[in-house]
């Protein structure tokens, strides 16, 4: 067997210890941001201590900031609830209508079955672009330009083929025989279907809905084409508020920590199967 | 009285046809081995009468009812599969219980109904744990509940042997035909191992790619196979066989084995001179008298302790490899290098043509 | 001969997923139309079918070729960098001890935060006035690096962004991979006192290709698409450095409205992913097949 020197052990950890400070540090940093004013921000050189504030967190909830210059209104609250609805709504629809389809596509070989599940998958790689801006023209006529439903059902272009096909593989894993044996005992389809395959399925269902709502919830592109300033994301609205605010950097970095928190969150949640959602049911982890 | 009648059945997975044009009737409170080797369509014909399936071509009655368009639910049959299709998060009480409840069953029948077949099977104490939790055994005889709890017309036993260790096999192989019997259940089932076929089955069904070559009680197929092949998968040692031809001798006919010649019972006077093949079972093949005349002479090459017998491998003067594994006398009296002629009983030896490897029965 | 009959339940069942998504062609078709067109928003008495102009115009356009040009720089560093980091923190993770597996979910942090709120992120460390990475770099004698509001640090900050987001993508796939190898080989290797790295080289490698090339497919189909980090970064800015594919048509949709232009840049990018997504989809669904053994009746 080859031994790990103590010198390719040390090596190993000072590696390991530098990826871990490029990829987490922006986050702690940001993190620190937001519990700092302005004045301390603008301090150099920047300091690890300080006094912390919840200045900007209040601030951003109670949605108004008080400044020398006078009150100024922050609408990023509502943001935040836009997020959530679209998020929500999209995985919502998503998984009732991806989840049937999965199965259909996990058990049966249908005319044209391999063709709809494949063109459902190339939604996901097509440009966005390519589709979103003759769409602001159409939203325009039909009304659904700026609601809430309208991007919901933009929104199923990203989420519905992550589930049908994270989803599509946890259903090829259950061994047919045992709905079979279950319809043989005297169950109808659907009643099989909703006590076997969705419970056995289970595991992958809550994974693919976690993984596409924080695939939702991360979205710029759709929202910032198709949505106005009171239905706009947390993605969108944290770009506009730069704008707004201006130097109110402490708010800014208040307003990204709790717009990542979320899906950092649900990725915590979800690790176990993140492996096998990001690659589409590709790799299991 | 039929109760499974299947006509002309013909299943077909894109280009293979699995089971090509069969035929089989199946008696009230008969029950039928399907046995043959692996990738015969055993498991597709139970597939098919269970509804898991459909035949392209034609029918499976069930009490002259055709199942065509009945949904698998509606089939009211049971069926154990091989690799025991528990329902992993359910308890084995659930397990067994899912067939009385989809009849709607009253919450005290379906215990009822649970805890009885349970003791029968003697799970009874198991019934609360999850299929994970259960030893091999305990899954198969939870299987073996959920099919029977409901009392099915019919009951479809896929191999239900198969995944459990040999000590267990041989317990169940001496309880399921007490069981079945004790249900009044019309089974088929299904098997690799010719000892179940024989122990369990009222008749057999010898399914060999796709086709019933034989089907017949365990005599039947084990005295008379209808060919060379089933003669083989049905006996172990496997039957012995003896290129030769058939000649006349006096007023009957003899089997012409190199030098040996061995009488033959009447009826095969029209094969005289026919080059046929001899299938001998090993159990028959006895120890001759010195000088019988037309004995097979040969030597004792080696001896192979099988389960409560002994097997010996002989070889003939003339070349010819069988066994024997009747009683010959002692190891040490007729040990390995021993001389001795052997034959067998004219009842004893089959006549199978050449070429076609076909039986060739006596005639009247 | 007795009736196939057709089932119908699986169509039921997937038909109302292909419905929400299906008039996705639509707007395609429209962009594909569009793209034919001269048709400027501002000038809509010039509407007209043109056919083929406006992709011929590219042919000579250097706008078009510059877009071309740092569409596919981008691509091609941001995968390439991405590959290299991803495959080497992979490996060094390898093991799964736990300070490994603890490593590794830290790690995946970066790639769930949304893209545009990293940039967002990497706009306030490199802000002039108090960006914590220009203090950084002042110590090391830049002591006015502008990082993306200066067109020579443009491109290079947003492939930092890009590159902190997606490595753990490429990470995490390559990760699951290296960890599902067979054992064998390399108890071999190492008993036969292979050197390691002949084994990296000529087992851990080729055994590993099958989740490389996926996994840097599908992050090149990204990459070449990339908007969010970009577009939230600099807008296409300073001037137009980073005009890659989608911000450019962007800008000629919304600033410009240039909806002719805008289609016909759309639609080569489509003509390049389709491409890439037709490869990609190959490779996965192998690697697809891998993990999901059993095939349904």
């Amino acid at each position: 067997m080859h031994h790990t020197t103590t010198g390719e052990k040390i090596l190993r950890g000072v590696l390991i210890t530098l990826a871990l400070v490029f990829f987490l540090f922006p986050i702690f940093w940001i993190l620190l941001m937001s519990f700092q004013t302005n004045a301390q921000i603008l301090r150099i050189p920047p300091s690890l201590f300080f006094e912390p504030t919840l200045i900007n967190y209040t601030s951003l909830i109670t949605g108004e900031l008080q400044t020398a210059a006078g009150s100024l209104k922050l609408e990023f609250m509502h943001n935040l609830w836009n997020s959530v609805i679209l998020s929500t709504g999209s995985v919502l629809i998503s998984l009732l209508l991806g989840v049937p389809a999965a199965y259909a596509f996990a058990r049966y070989k249908f005319r044209f079955s391999e063709d709809i599940a494949f063109t459902l998958l190339s939604f996901k790689f097509a440009p966005p672009l390519l589709v979103l801006l003759p769409l602001t023209l159409y939203f325009q006529a039909i009304g659904l330009a700026n609601t809430y439903i309208g991007l919901i059902w933009v929104y199923q272009l990203i989420t519905l083929p992550l589930i049908l096909w994270i989803v599509r593989g946890y259903f090829e894993d259950i061994s047919p025989d045992i709905e079979h044996a279950y319809r043989i005992a005297g169950h109808s389809w659907a009643k099989t279907f909703m006590k076997i395959s969705i419970p056995l399925a289970r595991p992958g269902i809550a994974a693919a809905g976690l993984l596409s709502f924080i695939f939702a919830w991360n979205n710029f592109v759709f929202a910032l084409v198709l949505a106005s300033a009171d239905k706009q994301p947390v993605t969108v609205g944290a770009l506009a508020f730069v704008t707004a605010s201006g130097i109110q950097y402490g708010q800014i970095a208040a307003a990204v920590v709790i717009s990542i928190t979320p899906t950092l969150a649900l990725a915590l949640f979800a690790q176990r199967y993140l492996v096998e959602g990001l690659s589409l049911g590709a790799v299991k982890g | 009285m039929t109760m499974l009648d299947l006509q002309r059945v013909t299943k077909r997975y894109g280009k293979d046809t699995v089971l090509d044009d069969i035929s089989l009737s199946v008696d009230e409170g008969e029950t039928v081995a399907i046995f043959g080797p692996s990738g015969a369509g055993k498991t597709v014909l139970l597939r098919l009468i269970a509804g898991m399936a459909e035949p392209e071509e034609g029918a499976i009655l069930v009490n002259g009812e055709d199942l065509i368009d009945v949904a698998p639910e509606n089939r009211a049959v049971g069926m154990a599969f091989q690799n025991f299709a528990l329902f992993p998060h359910m308890s084995a009480f659930e397990n067994i219980a899912s067939p009385l409840e989809a009849r709607r069953s009253t919450k005290d029948a379906v215990a009822d109904g649970v805890h009885k077949i349970a003791k029968l099977l003697k799970i009874d104490h198991v019934l609360g744990h999850a299929p994970r939790e259960l030893s091999n055994g305990q899954k198969q005889r939870t299987a073996l509940a959920r099919a029977l709890v409901a009392a099915p017309r019919l009951l479809l036993l896929d191999d239900p042997l198969r995944n459990v260790d040999a000590k267990l096999r041989f317990e169940m192989r001496l309880e399921l035909p007490r069981l079945l019997e004790g249900f009044g259940s019309t089974v088929l089932y299904v098997t690799q191992d010719y000892r179940e076929a024989m122990a369990l089955g009222n008749r057999i069904g010898v399914l060999i790619d796709g086709h019933f070559v034989q089907i017949g009680t365990p005599e039947d197929i084990y005295l008379t196979p209808t060919t060379i092949e089933v003669a083989e998968l049905f006996g172990d040692p496997v039957i012995n066989l003896f290129e030769g031809r058939v000649e006349k001798a006096g007023d009957g006919t003899t089997a012409a084995i190199g030098d040996a010649k061995l009488p033959l019972p009447t009826g095969y006077e029209d094969q005289v001179g026919q080059p046929v093949i001899f299938g001998i079972r090993p159990e028959n093949i006895a120890k001759a008298d010195d000088g019988t005349a037309g004995a097979i002479a040969a030597k004792v090459a080696a001896l192979l302790p099988l389960n409560d017998r002994l097997v010996r491998l002989l070889v003939s003067d003339d070349g010819h490899e069988f066994y024997t594994s009747r009683d010959l006398g002692s190891e040490e009296a007729v040990g390995e290098g021993a001389r001795l002629s052997v034959s067998a009983a004219p009842q004893d030896i089959i006549l199978f043509e050449r070429d076609s490897r076909r039986r060739i029965a006596p005639a009247r | 001969m007795r009736r196939k009959r057709r089932n119908w339940l699986p169509y039921l069942l997937s038909l109302p997923a292909l419905l929400v998504t299906i008039w996705i062609l639509i707007p395609f078709f429209t962009a594909v139309y569009y793209s034919m067109m001269r048709y400027r928003l501002s000038l809509p008495h010039l509407k007209g079918f043109v056919w083929f102009d406006n992709y011929l115009q590219f042919l000579t356009d250097a706008r078009f070729w510059y877009t071309v040009q740092v569409s596919l720089t981008y691509t091609v560093l941001t995968v390439v960098i991405e590959l290299v980091l991803g495959l080497g923190i992979a490996i060094l993770l390898q093991r799964s001890t736990r300070f490994n597996n603890l490593a590794a979910m830290l790690l995946l942090l970066p790639l769930m935060v949304a893209p545009a709120l990293a940039a967002l992120m990497w706009k306030l460390m490199t802000n002039p006035n108090f960006g914590i990475l220009n203090y950084f770099v002042s110590l090391i004698g830049f002591s006015d690096f502008r990082w993306a509001s200066d067109p020579s640090s443009a491109l290079f900050t947003v492939i930092l962004v890009d590159v902190w987001v997606y490595t753990p993508f490429i990470m995490v796939l390559l990760l699951a991979g290296l960890r599902s190898l067979p054992k064998q080989p390399f108890e071999a290797a190492a008993l036969d006192g292979v050197p390691k790295t002949f084994v990296f080289f000529r087992i851990t490698l080729p055994m590993l290709m099958p989740y490389i090339l996926t996994a840097s497919l599908f992050r090149m189909l990204e990459s070449i698409q990339q908007f969010d980090i970009i577009y939230a970064m600099t807008q296409g800015g300073p001037g137009n450095t980073l005009t890659v594919f989608q911000v450019e048509s962007y800008l000629q949709f919304f600033q410009f409205t240039n909806v002719g232009r805008s289609a016909a840049l759309l639609m080569v990018l489509w003509a390049i992913t389709f491409f890439l997504s037709n490869v990609f989809v190959k490779n996965w669904l192998r690697l697809r097949e891998r993990a999901h053994g059993v095939e349904a009746e």
